[in-house]
């Protein structure tokens, strides 16, 4: 089974339950969610809050708690959420590296263009070089790529991702070294 | 599935098979010791070049620097979004504008100098950030514009145009504002404290404008309020406000999405992250007057942690403007005084409780003017505003008892503001005058707490009552005193206690006599006196005071004057109850004509077309009074937006016209609107509101849907039975309605007795013939005739065509029904010849109206057939069968 069918299935979770309405409507609140969380992040880390950095996704806890007495979620462990929140930080991400690489790239009359190139570009091309990285780490290993979903784009810790995961958390330290060293070796190798 | 020898595709067996491998050489070289690892590595790899580089690479990476993943998401959160108009697409040009250049930018969008090059003209316009990412922004984005629509007003910053870039970026355009924020345009223009108060008080009066149509601007800073260079105040950014009506989930979305606002202006339960409201607004504004009248914000928040900064605010201690303003040399010639009292209005608005704020702005912009015109204020440190909070949250009833506190205080200031326009010449009395009722509504709410007394003690008549003796007390000032009991009673008529209304302005019109009896003044008790004798259903009383007053004021007053117009209004009323409509038609022209030329777009006209449209309904001229009622929708939701008792009975009389035409669905969805409307601001145990429920439940008992209409009903009856007595026509018209939904229902002994209880309601109250009396007696016919009781149904039809003659004209539609009814009873006892008479006489009525009431037309067609049948005049039985 392509791990792609996974992840789709993970997204729209609750969704037979209901209305495709529904689900489009549940959907749409786990991206603008997930793209709040993001600013909320960036934003502490510009102030240079570290207590607010740390707990990753505050947001997505209190979404979960707000969220939970709707028939979208009903059937949602807060777990299960915060992968799914997990899944849509990733793409909301990697969708805000790829647009400013084109903006910086492509466009000849980006006039508005007045930013720090350097750091940027190179986080902007790091994350798009991470998500490649992942889509070929989840051909392989499907666990292992959805391990660094949770953990880095969901701030989920080992002992949650080895419950979502369904395995021991010596498993998830030994597969996250691996995975890790790939593909930071992936990264290095694409600069 | 794979093959021996197809090629080794990613995510094919064999590359997995070589991950892991790859992983297990990783794991076990980890565990070698340095000098080791070249050895494992090539034990590994087996000669596979490509697998040891990978493996080396890995080996390194795992001891090597920080990577993005272990930067962390925060870190590369920061920057991809590091700013946010870098990731706007390149645009230069939205719809007709053409952007110029960036002139701000906030969390959610940027803000750009355009012009439009075919007309000419300057904009801002505002681009959304990252709009593809985030539907609820979007949403949020387009409630802005939505937002902006709706409000209209000299001192906030209007919509233009919006719309959708070509790569979907969502813009809105909006009227350009040059200038600085008010705090330091306030400081460079080192404005005296009186202008400044006059800065803030346009700002309240942008902001109230914005609470009038229901919109809570949630981030009200200096910085959203510029004063361009010619003076003009200009409210910005309604980005983050919310419409009111839209607060249901509004809590938690405040908490999770978006705590935007700007922590400085933010009030205690915002920074909580609970429900905002007007109070929160009102809040933000005691930040701002603080912040001008001392130069420094309340509290300063620089640096501290949402948690302690909400810690902080919340316990409410800043330090008092007065204090600030000594030590910092900031007092610009204002005494101790004066000081003390901009002490109270900051503390007030800005009070972290939010129920002993003000409750509206309106309320700080009163005591802002009290202010300048050394007036008492409305809030004083621990009285009226803290006791009317306590009041009314001790008790089940909050509505009721703050609603009739509110309407007191209205009235008075009503009083006062039109005393003033009225006699310019003796401004002098006249602002004594305002001053002593200023005092005596304070005065209503002092003692009011803690007496231990029990909670009914404490309602909304308890303090009128306070209120009266109060009034009784100033002998010595009788022009106030009798202006006072007017307004008192007044009050009490609004809220249904009509005996002691009755007392008030009678006394009211004693006192004023005994001033004079030709002062415009007395006109003006008498028209009070007249209106509430209609009301007690005692209208030939009523219109005699209101003819004597209307002369009066016809005689002292100016051609024109208020007092003319308000009068001629109540004439109309007078002559409506008494069923006169033709004459309250002309009345009421001339009276619609009079406040029209007072001001074109005032509550008034809204009232006098209403009005109008009233008698024209009750005249059967249904097209004449739907454009009516339109006009007055029209000027009411030009006034109040869409949320205003008036709008509502526009809405439920244009319900009205439709269910006469038997536009059943259309009449519904129209009262529901205004039933909506009027329970939200009456509270559901006002007459009003049982007024709306009777309307609802008529157009659902239209569509057969019993038992939806018959609670709504029930309620009606059972409030208008407590505030008008058993023998009211208001009680009538609601048992009128419950008695046709026991008929449809069959339940006919039910019905019967709320129809003969409504005759005799009419017969005690009218005293003589009355068309409602009429529609009484036919609707009893009818539950006869559904009984098969075709003799009852005959007699009281013939009885009811009696009063019909002395009240309607021959060709009213009522009369019509009447007959054609008729028709059918006597059709029943086969009293063929007498039967066609009624039947035909009724057809030709029916058909003469511009919408026939179809169900009686097709009776009338197939009773009258049968009767020429029986009559053996085939060839007229076939001529209206044939039609």
């Amino acid at each position: 089974m392509p791990p792609a069918e996974d992840e789709s299935a993970a997204l729209t979770v609750g969704a037979d339950h209901d209305s495709n309405d529904a689900a489009r409507k549940h959907l749409d609140e786990v991206f603008s969610l997930a793209y709040e969380e993001l600013r909320r992040l960036a934003a502490s880390v510009r102030r240079s809050d570290a207590s607010a950095s740390v707990s990753a996704t505050t947001l997505v806890n209190e979404a979960w708690v707000r969220l939970a007495a709707t028939p979208a979620v009903a059937h949602t462990s807060p777990l299960h959420f915060r992968r799914i929140a997990a899944r849509a930080m990733r793409q909301v991400l990697v969708d805000l590296a790829r647009r400013r690489h084109a903006v910086k790239r492509g466009g000849p009359d980006a006039v508005f263009v007045t930013l720090d190139h350097d750091i940027v570009a190179d986080t902007g091309a790091e994350l798009l070089s991470l998500d490649g990285a992942l889509e070929t780490l989840a051909a392989l290993s499907p666990r292992q790529a959805q391990m660094i979903e949770c953990r880095f784009f969901g701030g989920l810790d080992v002992a949650e991702t080895a419950e979502v995961l369904a395995v021991s958390e010596a498993t998830v330290l030994r597969d996250w070294r691996a995975a890790r060293a790939w593909l930071a070796a992936e990264l290095q190798a694409s600069r | 599935m794979t093959r021996d020898g197809e090629p080794d595709v990613a995510g094919g067996p064999a590359a997995r098979e070589r991950w892991s491998r790859l992983q297990q050489a990783f794991h076990e070289t980890l565990t070698v010791s340095a000098d080791a690892r070249d050895a494992s590595i090539s034990a590994h790899a087996q000669g596979d070049a490509l697998f040891a580089a990978q493996l080396h690479a890995m080996l390194a990476a795992d001891a090597g620097p920080d990577t993005l993943i272990d930067r962390g998401l925060a870190v590369a959160a920061r920057d991809v979004m590091s700013d946010d108009a870098g990731t706007l697409p390149a645009l230069r040009q939205v719809g007709p504008w053409r952007l110029l250049r960036l002139i701000g930018q906030g969390g959610m969008a940027s803000v750009y100098l355009a012009e439009r090059a075919d007309l000419g003209s300057t904009a801002a316009v505002k681009l959304l950030h990252h709009a593809w990412l985030s539907p609820a922004r979007r949403e949020r984005f387009s409630a802005e514009q939505r937002t902006l629509a709706r409000l209209n007003h000299p001192c906030i910053a209007h919509l233009y145009d919006a719309g959708s870039a070509d790569d979907g970026t969502p813009w809105i355009a909006m009227e350009y504002v040059e200038g600085e924020s008010l705090t330091a345009y306030a400081n460079r223009a080192s404005l005296t404290i009186a202008a400044r108060l006059q800065c803030m008080r346009l700002v309240c009066e942008a902001v109230q404008h914005a609470h009038a149509n229901l919109v809570v601007h949630r981030d009200l800073k200096p910085s959203n309020v510029l004063v361009t260079a010619a003076g003009q105040v200009k409210l910005l950014d309604f980005g983050i406000a919310k419409q009111l009506e839209l607060a249901t989930d509004d809590a938690a979305r405040t908490r999770t999405g978006m705590q935007l606002m700007t922590p400085a202006y933010a009030a205690p339960e915002q920074l909580r992250g609970e429900l905002t409201g007007i109070y929160t607004d009102v809040y933000a504004l005691g930040v701002i007057l603080y912040e001008l009248l001392t130069g420094q914000l309340p509290f300063d928040l620089a640096g501290r942690s949402a948690a302690s900064a909400e810690a902080l605010v919340s316990a409410g201690t800043a330090e008092r403007p007065s204090v600030v303003a000594r030590r910092e040399g900031r007092e610009r010639g204002l005494g101790a005084t004066a000081w003390a009292e901009l002490d109270v209005i900051c503390q007030t608005a800005m009070h972290s409780d939010r129920a002993r704020r003000y409750r509206t702005v309106d309320a700080l912009l009163r005591d802002l003017d009290h202010f300048s015109r050394s007036e008492p204020l409305q809030a004083r440190p621990d009285s009226t505003v803290y006791r009317a909070s306590r009041f009314a949250r001790r008790h089940r009833t909050p509505l009721l008892a703050s609603a009739a506190a509110l309407m007191l205080l209205v009235a008075l200031s009503t009083v006062y503001t039109l005393r003033v326009r009225d006699a310019r010449d003796t401004a002098v009395t006249e602002a004594a005058r305002a001053q002593q009722i200023q005092r005596f509504t304070l005065s209503l709410f002092d003692g009011t707490e803690d007496s231990g007394e029990p909670g009914d003690s404490l309602r909304a008549v308890t303090l009128i009552e306070r209120g009266v003796r109060e009034a009784a007390t100033l002998g010595r000032e009788p022009v106030v005193q009798a202006e006072l009991f007017q307004t008192l009673g007044g009050t009490f008529q609004k809220l249904g206690r009509l005996e002691r209304a009755d007392s008030l302005l009678q006394q009211s019109l004693r006192a004023r006599r005994a001033i004079g009896s030709r002062h415009p003044d007395v006109a003006r008790s008498l028209v009070a006196l007249g209106l509430l004798r209609v009301e007690q259903a005692r209208l030939p009383e009523g219109e005699q005071l209101v003819r004597e007053g209307l002369a009066l004021a016809t005689a002292t007053r100016p051609a024109g004057h208020r007092d003319i117009a308000t009068a001629t209004s109540a004439l109309g009323r007078v002559l409506e109850e008494r069923a006169a409509y033709a004459d309250a038609i002309t009345v009421m022209r001339e009276a619609l004509r009079l406040h029209v030329a007072l001001d074109p777009r005032s509550v008034d006209v809204a009232a006098a077309a209403t009005q109008l449209g009233n008698d024209y309904f009750y005249a059967g001229e249904y097209a004449a009074a739907d454009s009516q009622f339109a006009f007055s929708l029209d000027v009411a939701r030009g006034l109040y937006g869409d949320r205003h008792p008036l709008v509502a009975d526009a809405l439920i009389n244009r319900g009205a016209v439709q269910f006469q035409r038997g536009e059943y669905v259309a009449a519904e969805r129209l009262d529901r609107d205004g039933m909506a409307i009027v329970e939200r601001v009456y509270g559901p145990d006002d007459p009003r509101t049982a007024s709306a429920l009777t309307m609802l439940g008529r157009a659902l008992v239209a569509q057969s849907r019993f038992d939806e209409a018959v609670p709504l009903v029930q309620r009606a009856l059972t409030i208008r039975e407590r505030v008008y007595g058993p023998v009211s026509p208001k009680v009538a018209s609601t048992l009128n309605e419950l008695g046709t939904m026991a008929l449809r229902q069959k339940h006919f002994d039910a019905a019967d007795s709320c129809f003969a209880r409504n005759i005799e309601i009419y017969r005690a109250v009218y005293k003589g013939p009355h068309n409602l009396l009429g529609t009484a007696m036919s609707n009893r016919a009818s539950v006869a005739s559904a009984r098969g009781d075709n003799v009852a149904a005959e007699r009281q039809l013939r009885e009811a065509l009696v009063v019909f003659a002395q009240t309607l004209p021959p060709e009213h539609l009522d009369i019509g029904i009447v007959r054609v009814k008729l028709g059918r009873s006597l059709l029943r006892q086969r009293r063929f010849a007498e039967g066609e008479r009624e039947s035909a006489a009724g057809l030709k009525i029916l058909l003469a109206q511009t919408s026939p009431a179809t169900s009686f037309v097709t009776n009338a067609r197939a009773d009258l057939a049968i009767m020429y049948d029986s009559l053996g005049e085939s060839a007229k039985a076939a001529a209206v069968r044939g039609r």
